[in-house]
């Protein structure tokens, strides 16, 4: 039986691996030492496999039909995709899948009353490329990658979110076959590509939600945690923390620690992350 | 500008979707932009707000608020993109009341 070895959450952002020398010095050595410390932490769990859970930052679904979740099933992965090289800064690289894994995922879930779509084309951005760059920089840990609209309304509200990451643990415990999981979810924090917000970050609001999760009481999170005060936090990329609450959910009755926390206007993006501690 | 005020079924949406992810269109972007957007649909204001990257207006018209920054990335590149880049200046410049 598979087992599921790690809970994590993180931002990702561009501008981590693409001017990140245009950062204050502070910010640089805060946003390295937390990715380094979320890196070591996830290699010392073991994970064959992570099931990770990012939005899609309009890459992959054309408006006329967008999935709230979409899972990878290619047995193997490469980015980043061509335009967005250039933007990430990150040499192509390839990662292996889990093809029997991810079928089992969409499968099982729709038994759960989960209609996930499933693609073996994904194209990734920043999405996946910078997290992986930072915590698995050699690419030799498996990855089945679910996107998940938090963008395009509507958008599939938090107690949904919560649901499916409680869903997708039960449906990875019940893969036959032994295989150690970590669940990561990347998304946020507060930025606002797109809007009146792009130069600025809402610490507030950052540090709220994390002491928020750090209660380890999803039932508060789920009523504070809203759509509209993360589209106040900035419009068009807070609502990425809705991968979060899938972590939340697969993460089950546990508080969560924040390993970092880095406001970067430079980076355009409230940088962090969090640890549920399952192991 | 939100994202709660997304057209989906504006032409401009599409075509911003299909050119990043297609080299050939991007190509097209920069050599014939008016055939381009005659090719989509795009109505006489869409047309002029996205020849002049005026963001605001393509906001105001139903483009989804991911796409604008990602417009000033197809007019003037897309590496380096930090706060002083030519990308991010055009945006500035087009979205925000006071100088950046």
């Amino acid at each position: 039986m598979a087992e599921i070895v790690s809970v994590i959450a993180l931002a990702h952002a561009p501008g981590a691996t693409g001017w990140l020398d245009k950062a204050p010095k502070h910010e640089q050595d805060g946003l390295l030492a937390g990715y380094g410390r979320m890196g070591e932490s996830l290699r010392a769990a073991q994970p064959d496999v992570i099931v990770g859970v990012a939005n899609d930052h309009l890459l992959n679904f054309p408006m006329e039909s967008v999935p709230d979740w979409c899972v990878g099933t290619a047995q193997r992965w490469r980015g980043p995709a061509e335009w967005f090289r250039d933007w990430v800064n990150v040499p192509p690289y390839e990662v292996a899948g889990n093809r029997g894994l991810a079928r089992h995922i969409v499968r099982e879930s729709g038994k759960r009353g989960f209609n996930l779509a499933f693609s073996d084309a994904l194209e990734f951005d920043d999405n996946w490329s910078v997290p992986l760059k930072f915590l698995t920089p050699r690419y030799d840990v498996a990855l089945v990658p679910i996107h998940m609209n938090c963008v395009v309304p509507p958008l599939p509200a938090p107690e949904r979110c919560h649901a499916f990451g409680q869903t997708l643990a039960e449906v990875v415990r019940a893969w036959p076959e032994q295989l150690r999981v970590a669940i990561m979810a990347t998304g946020g924090l507060s930025h606002d590509p797109g809007g009146d917000r792009y130069f600025d970050v809402d610490e507030k609001f950052d540090r709220w939600f994390l002491e928020l999760l750090g209660t380890g009481d999803a039932g508060r999170v789920l009523r504070e945690a809203t759509i509209e005060r993360m589209i106040a936090a900035g419009d068009g990329g807070t609502v990425e923390l809705l991968a979060w609450l899938v972590a939340m959910g697969a993460a089950g009755r546990r508080a969560a620690r924040t390993d970092f926390y880095v406001p970067s206007v430079a980076l355009r993006c409230g940088m962090g992350g969090v640890n549920w501690n399952v192991a | 500008m939100s994202i709660l005020n997304t057209d989906k079924t504006l032409p401009a949406n599409k075509l911003i979707f299909e050119v990043r992810r297609d080299a050939a269109k991007r190509e097209r972007f920069r050599s014939d932009l008016e055939g381009l957007m005659r090719d989509y649909g795009l109505s006489e204001e869409e047309r002029r707000a996205l020849r002049e990257a005026d963001l605001r207006r393509l906001g105001e018209l139903g483009m989804h608020p991911y796409f604008l920054p990602q417009v000033t990335r197809l007019f003037k590149g897309a590496g380096y993109n930090h706060n002083q880049s030519e990308a991010a200046q055009l945006y500035a410049a087009k979205m925000l009341k006071e100088k950046y």
